[in-house]
């Protein structure tokens, strides 16, 4: 990445063109490595799929898995990279992120508890994104509740939303406990996977990211007030309140959708915001479609990456069938970024 | 207070050699112990060496809590938060997954190893606690990663280790018997006296960065001992039974609550003893509960100490 080039333009025109270049070859670039990172069928074969030729087996396995895999990655990816800026934008945190908020905890409680007790299977994705949904909610609720009169408190509502992550963990465990028959599939989720995604998650997926992804791009300008502290934007005359419940409701209704579909993909909500802070600077205007596409070239990266990964590592281990989650790759890429990130950032006043 | 704690002592003894199956009734348990019949084997060879794991692991982490606690000056400071407990419940379940045959005496040093390299990494990556907070959020990221370390391993196990593998992760006594509990001992042995001589300089740490320097400790190097003490006495029990989930943060509380006047020296043997308590009655309706089948401990203390941590610092927010 030729960031120490980019440096030198000024940033309102690197943000003009260059950014967004680079960022949809990026997107592009995810996406083909993800249509030609499976086992069964080579790129050559993908191509002439696409072209309209090719044998039954390989149309299906493009068109009906390979395809809205990688679609549902790409967005999904996206949906995680704008809830993460909403959220460090609006609690003023450079660590929060759906993981350490309660959002994601909760909404793998709210789809691990509807599977485990048979409300919803892997068969109705449908179901399985109203529990999510309702758990993100409720995980926020939680933090909402317990941070009480400390709202205003960037670092003490970090502390409150590691301690209802946990608590959601150990929920979550619970239940798993009660219903081992699905601990096998749900492991997988719990990692974040995009295994066997098709059509249907798609379909859920892509109307619900538009809506909300425009809704917290409508939202960017009171966000960059309120990264600014509460005083400075209640005294430009924003009700911070308002403003900021807004924004969290869009965080996390983003990343339940996202969660529901791919599962909880480690990190990417608390770093790819950093990443798309530093690539196109403070303003949420252009920040928040920057962490979206970088969230999609993340996250269908890691995609890619755990495929080839999984081909190279299944012979050496001796099993054909290894496949390593994407969200395992996420993480810990993630974690090792997130120490640096954290050591980087100035002690608290 | 000691004849409150003596009482529970008793009572959670009389529980954990007397109830489930087979029912001994208290008249029968002196006679029983050391028996051969069915009885006597129960209680000598299953129940009592569980009872004793249960209060020497509870005060082992119960101790450890209150060193971290102390020595960061964070009451949210506890093993599972730095990456202490994730790191050491690597090092055991990695070689159990990946079908690596190891030595049951070499676990202890797996866990000690994941263990040290979590807390270490949390505190580096801290700047060695100068802010408190900072400390739990890097802790809570170091954590979150083993955790998803531990997950990946999982999606790598079968069927049958997932289970076997989950329930350890949760801290479980079940099936564990004097072989378990004589490992311990050399740890402890080593783990008290270090104890004893570090408790003085974390009375000190207490009171903050440039008050302790001045006084002539040095906070770095205090900070790394308190770990490594609090390391040496999570991962042998890690490696035993899991790691069991919030005594660490329960026990010192406890003790601080029930004795506001003492300090740091003073409430070291009383966490330890809270501890033992608190893992020793958690274990009854872990065994109870839902008989025959056995659920984790580290459910139930999860399940007390969650809302334990909460309404403390709903009081702290009051108090400020």
């Amino acid at each position: 990445m030729s960031t120490a080039l980019l440096k030198r333009v000024p940033s309102v025109r690197r943000v003009r063109w260059v950014l967004p270049a680079l960022l949809l070859t990026g997107v592009a670039c995810a996406a083909v490595a993800g249509m030609v990172a499976g086992r069964a069928v080579g790129a050559g074969q993908v191509a002439e799929v696409l072209a309209g030729g090719g044998d039954a087996t390989a149309r299906h396995v493009v068109l009906n898995l390979r395809m809205p895999r990688t679609l549902v990655a790409l967005v999904a990816g996206a949906c995680l990279g704008v809830a993460g800026t909403v959220l460090q934008s609006a609690l003023r945190n450079p660590l929060a992120g759906p993981e350490v908020t309660g959002v994601t905890p909760g909404a793998v409680l709210g789809a691990v508890a509807a599977t485990g007790l048979g409300f919803a299977g892997w068969r109705s994705p449908g179901a399985v994104v109203a529990a999510a949904c309702a758990g993100g909610f409720a995980g926020a609720g939680l933090l909402w509740l317990l941070a009480g009169r400390d709202r205003g408190d960037p670092e003490r509502t970090a502390v409150h939303g590691v301690l209802v992550s946990a608590v959601l963990s150990g929920l979550t465990a619970m239940v798993l406990l009660v219903a081992p028959g699905e601990l096998g599939s749900v492991v997988q989720w719990l990692v974040g996977s995009t295994e066997g995604r098709v059509w249907t998650h798609w379909n859920l997926l892509w109307p619900w990211a538009l809506a909300w992804g425009a809704a917290a791009w409508l939202l960017a300008a009171p966000l960059t007030l309120l990264r600014c502290g509460d005083e400075q934007a209640a005294a430009a005359g924003l009700r911070t309140g308002r403003a900021r419940l807004a924004a969290l409701a869009c965080a996390v209704a983003l990343t339940a959708g996202a969660v529901s579909v791919v599962g909880a993909l480690g990190f990417v909500g608390l770093l790819v915001p950093h990443l798309a802070f530093a690539l196109c600077g403070a303003d949420l205007r252009y920040a928040l479609p920057g962490a979206a596409l970088t969230g999609a070239v993340v996250v269908g990266g890691a995609d890619a990456g755990a495929q080839w990964l999984s081909r190279l590592l299944g012979p050496a281990l001796g099993s054909d069938r290894l496949s390593i989650p994407a969200g395992a790759l996420t993480t810990c890429v993630g974690a090792a970024l997130l120490l640096i990130v954290a050591r980087r950032r100035k002690e608290p006043t | 207070m000691y004849v409150a704690g003596g009482a529970a002592l008793a009572a959670v003894t009389a529980a954990a050699l007397c109830l489930g199956t087979p029912y001994v009734p208290l008249a029968r348990l002196l006679p029983a112990l050391g028996g051969d019949d069915l009885a006597g084997i129960v209680v000598t060879e299953l129940r009592l060496p569980r009872l004793l794991l249960a209060l020497v692991a509870g005060a082992c982490l119960g101790a450890a809590g209150l060193v971290l606690q102390e020595a960061l000056r964070n009451p949210l400071a506890v093993p599972e938060m730095l990456g202490v407990s994730g790191g050491a419940a690597l090092g055991v379940a990695a070689p159990l997954v990946l079908a690596l045959s190891v030595p049951l005496a070499a676990q202890p040093f797996l866990a000690l190893g994941g263990a040290a390299l979590g807390g270490l990494l949390t505190l580096v990556a801290a700047g060695f606690g100068r802010s408190p907070s900072a400390v739990l959020l890097t802790g809570a990221a170091v954590a979150a990663a083993l955790q998803a370390a531990l997950l990946v391993l999982m999606v790598l196990a079968d069927q049958l280790d997932l289970q076997l593998v989950y329930r350890y992760l949760l801290g479980s006594l079940s099936a564990r018997t004097w072989d378990d509990l004589a490992g311990l001992w050399p740890w402890l042995a080593a783990a008290v006296p270090a104890l004893v001589l570090c408790a003085p300089v974390l009375s000190v740490l207490r009171l903050g960065d440039d008050d302790a320097r001045a006084l002539g400790v040095r906070v770095r190097r205090a900070r790394i001992a308190a770990l490594a003490i609090a390391v040496v006495l999570i991962a042998p029990v890690v490696a035993v039974c899991g790691p069991v989930a919030w005594v660490g943060f329960l026990a010192p509380h406890l003790a601080r609550r029930l004795r506001p006047d003492l300090d740091a020296v003073g409430w070291l043997p009383w966490a330890a003893v809270w501890g033992a308590l608190v893992v020793a009655a958690a274990d009854q309706p872990a065994r109870l509960a839902l008989a025959p089948t056995e659920t984790p401990v580290g459910a139930w203390t999860a399940l007390l100490g969650v809302p334990a941590g909460v309404a403390l610092l709903r009081r702290r927010a009051v108090r400020r």
